[in-house]
């Protein structure tokens, strides 16, 4: 499976990326007072589809890395800033009763996904900060 | 004479006829399983194994999960080989290769094609030729025979111990590190593997034919399919193309003939006065969400074994939980938790039926609860052990692992559960009892749902018919009775049944037209189901009989599945037939799905892997798990699912049902398990098809055909499904777990309204 190392690290950055930009799109969305479209069925299923491809790779990309959430500190970090993430996305998304609240909560997220990406880049629980730790 | 007095004594004398050749085939595969040796002796008289090693052996295999690490004969686990056609490989490499050296020709492996198929056919006499002699009960094999099964045999002592030379291939395999501890006793599991390689060639006495068919498929040998496999395939189809006909004519003349009933202005269901006895059910659907959820991990595990043969990322997970067993508990639980929801279905509409509740029953209910906890844990934590070496072999066959695939656990533990379905019996049997003595127009379904019930109790005992030391083939015989005329023959029944009496109950079907459909369904699938058991043993030790009788009544189960769209249109029509009927368009949505994967899942994919000619080449490949996943789960499944919710809305009348979570749940389950089928298990068991069917079986079932890294791809390719289908599962407790907490939050408000 080694052999497929690339693609499947190729696969699973595309769906970092669309994800992010859908969650940036289905944000925006509710803040411009569009709930009913960022929470539409297909848009729904789009991000269920997104996220399963983008699971899927993380986990095979594990084992060919055999790096481990728990054993590793950056994918322990990864993964506990993923909870938080999804935590706000919900917020932001759906359960925020203000407007005040679910804008805060999106900004928050979107602050939570770029620190993952730099923890993805770094392979560092610092992230973009693991020069200044390192 | 009526249409169902007509009805019931043709089922009568089709159950005594097909039963009747049942048993006696049954007394002819005993008389014929390929022989147990006293004796393995070489040519120059020494000694290689005797009847003892071979017993001891099979022993030794069955405590470390037996079929559920790797297979025998192709029935079996799907990771590491088929012992018996790797066995059979190994050996033939071997020992051409010593033929090529005695020769003076160097290695086997440096000759051209034209010298290796001399080779080849210079060996196979040492292999075709049955050397059993029945008077001494010797089998006497050459002396290059005899060097062949020492260097195999060293290299499975090796395997099955902590050789680390062998690590790579045990995690290939998904063994754990000291599969078998001792090593007398991995020298006696060799004796076992080499038995079962042997009558895989060997030539019944008078024929041409090995004791296995010729299973499987071996070109260096000449292990191909047999002429009646072929003759057999073609008649089957024959028969069911003209079964699908009669059936078509049946439906013509009789379908849709039946007056529609003014369905009820209110749900009947819904002034239903829940018994105590019935309300004591709640747990037994509790316990089958649960049983449900431990099942998907398990399930989860042991693919992720495919990938990581001993962790689990990062966690070294077989030095605790092998994959074995979580095999053993992944099958075993599919068994339970449907079962479970069966059983606590019973007991809910017994009394429901009769509006009679029996003294103690409530009791009873829980008394049995109780038994099938103690089963579920006493079992699973034999087997565990068993697998780990922890349990002596004196006591494994009774609380041990038993090593047959569905029917694994000790006999102790085997005998309390067919004490106990005896009592779920009595227990459902004096519920309805007051309604089975009214003679009234119900009364024919109710005692068709009542006998279902009786077969289903008895039946599980055939699991008791085999002994510790039986043949292999005798008890491959009664185990497909569990698995097959139990699983696949008697919850049927008790499905077709249960789901017509619920119609009925609801005011939707007539009683005398459903109990004349339910006679006349439960003929059709007995017509098939009965003797099609014999589809599973075409491989197994037996003659050419079972293979045509298997064959011919096995493609028969399939004709009521090419007509199940009438069936599956009349229960979806069902959902808006009154204005109440919403109420129930999750439970009829689930059997809709039971139709749809009966269709899919028992006829498409079942049918796949049926005929003779194909189970030959797909036995043990990923096709199977195709076929075993979608019916299991897709019918049974889903089945158990929605008669947990029609008992459920029988027991919460009044609850407001969460939708969202039901119609997630629903989706989730059957797409996940179609994206299950066909990202993984189809595509992979394509082209384990075509490497058995270029190379040899055995090569399809290879550490190198299967670490192939589109191989690899194809399993993880199971995590989209999975992942949707355990979002599915996950999403079902919550709902039913939602009706029991939103009933207190209900009363708790109801008190504070009353307070205030």
């Amino acid at each position: 499976m080694a052999e497929f190392y690339l693609q499947i690290r190729w696969v699973h950055v595309a769906a970092v990326f669309a994800s992010g930009a859908l969650f940036l799109l289905r944000g925006l969305l509710v803040l411009a007072g569009r709930k009913q479209w960022a929470l539409a069925v297909p848009v729904r299923y789009l991000s269920y589809t997104i996220d399963t491809i983008l699971l899927t790779a993380a986990l095979m990309l594990m084992t060919l890395l055999h790096q481990y959430p728990f054993v590793h500190g950056w994918l322990t970090v990864k993964v506990l800033a993923l909870v938080a993430y999804i935590l706000l996305g919900s917020i932001a998304l759906r359960r925020g009763k203000s407007a005040r609240t679910r804008r805060l909560a999106f900004g928050a997220a979107l602050l939570v996904y770029l620190f993952i990406l730099g923890v993805a880049r770094a392979h560092h629980p610092a992230g973009w900060l693991s020069t200044v730790f390192a | 004479m009526s249409t169902t007095r007509r009805l019931w004594l043709g089922l009568i004398a089709l159950l005594v006829g097909s039963f009747g050749v049942l048993l006696w085939m049954g007394g002819d595969i005993h008389r014929q399983a390929p022989p147990v040796p006293e004796r393995v002796a070489s040519s120059t008289g020494d000694t290689i194994y005797t009847r003892e090693d071979i017993e001891f052996g099979r022993q030794v295999w069955q405590s470390i999960g037996g079929m559920q690490l790797g297979s025998i004969w192709g029935h079996g686990a799907l990771i590491a080989p088929d012992w018996s056609a790797d066995w059979l490989h190994r050996e033939l490499v071997e020992r051409l290769d010593i033929e090529a050296r005695r020769t003076g020709l160097g290695s086997y492996s440096d000759l051209d094609e034209a010298q290796q198929a001399a080779l080849q056919s210079q060996i196979r006499a040492d292999y075709r030729d049955n050397t059993w002699n029945p008077e001494t009960g010797t089998i006497t094999v050459t002396e290059e025979r005899a060097e062949a099964i020492e260097r195999v045999a060293a290299h499975y002592v090796s395997l099955f111990g902590n050789d680390p030379d062998m690590t790579a291939l045990r995690e290939s395999y998904a063994m754990r590190e000291g599969t078998i501890e001792d090593e007398a006793r991995r020298e006696a599991v060799t004796a076992f593997f080499w038995w079962t390689a042997w009558a895989t060639t060997a030539e019944r006495p008078d024929s041409d034919i090995s004791y296995t068919q010729n299973w499987p498929h071996e070109p260096l040998v000449g292990n191909s399919p047999t002429p009646a496999s072929f003759m057999w395939t073609m008649f089957s189809i024959v028969f069911m193309l003209g079964g699908i006909g009669l059936l078509g004519w049946h439906y013509a003349v009789y379908h849709g003939r039946a007056p529609e009933p003014q369905p009820p202005v209110n749900d009947p269901l819904e002034e239903l006065v829940v018994t105590p006895s019935m309300r004591a059910t709640a747990k037994y659907f509790w316990v089958v969400v649960a049983l449900f959820l431990v099942q998907i991990l398990l399930g989860a595990i042991t693919a992720h074994y495919q990938v990581e043969g001993q962790e689990a990322y990062g966690f070294a997970l077989s030095e605790v939980l092998p994959y074995s067993l979580t095999r053993s508990w992944h099958t075993q639980l599919a068994v339970l938790w449907i079962a479970t929801a069966w059983l606590g279905t019973g007991l809910f509409i017994a009394p429901a039926v009769s509006g009679h509740e029996p003294r103690f029953q409530r009791l009873g209910v829980n008394f049995l609860f109780v038994c099938l906890l103690v089963i579920v844990v006493g079992a699973f934590a034999g087997q565990w052990l068993a697998v780990m070496n922890k349990l002596g072999l004196e006591y494994n066959f009774l609380f041990g692992h038993q090593g047959w695939e569905y029917t694994d656990i000790g006999r102790f533990w085997q005998a309390f559960l067919f004490i106990g379905l005896m009592l779920w019996l009595v227990l459902v049997g004096r519920g309805l009892w007051p309604a089975l003595k009214r003679r009234d127009e119900t009364s024919s379904i109710v005692a068709l749902l009542f006998l279902s019930t009786i077969a289903i109790g008895l039946f599980y005992g055939a699991g008791l018919l085999w002994r510790e030391n039986s043949h292999i083939a005798m008890v491959e015989y009664w185990r497909w009775w569990v698995v097959h005329l139990w699983v696949e023959g008697f919850f049927e029944v008790f499905a077709t049944a249960v789901i017509s009496f619920l119609f009925v109950k609801l005011g939707l079907v007539r009683a005398k037209f459903a109990t004349i459909n339910v006679l006349f369904a439960t003929m059709v699938f007995m017509a098939g189901g009965v003797l099609g058991v014999f589809h599973h043993l075409y491989f197994a030790g037996t003659t050419t009989a079972v293979l045509a009788l298997g064959a011919s009544f096995s493609a028969l189960e399939v004709v009521p599945l090419a007509l199940i769209g009438l069936e599956a249109y009349d229960t979806w029509s069902k959902q808006r037939a009154t204005p109440w009927m919403p109420r129930y368009r999750w439970p009829i949505m689930f059997f809709v799905a039971v139709s749809f994967w009966n269709l899919v899942g028992a006829g498409l994919f079942g049918f796949l892997i049926n005929t003779p000619i194909a189970l030959y080449y797909m036995q043990g490949l990923n096709l199977t798990p195709l076929h075993g996943h979608t019916a299991l789960f897709g019918v049974y499944g889903m089945l158990g699912i929605g008669l947990m919710l029609f008992c459920l809305r029988g027991l919460r009348p009044q609850a407001t049902w969460s939708e969202s979570w039901l119609r997630g749940s629903f989706w989730s389950l059957n797409v996940g398990l179609a994206l299950m089928a066909v990202l993984t298990l189809l595509p992979m068991g394509v082209l384990q098809l075509q490497a058995a069917l270029e190379e040899g079986y055995w090569y399809a079932r290879s550490a190198e055909f299967m670490g192939q890294p589109l191989i690899e791809l194809l399993v993880w390719m199971r995590v989209p499904g999975d992942t949707i289908f355990s979002i599915g599962a996950l999403m079902l407790s919550v709902f039913v777990a939602g009706l029991w907490f939103a009933r207190r939050r209900e009363a708790r408000q109801e008190v504070a309204a009353a307070e205030a």
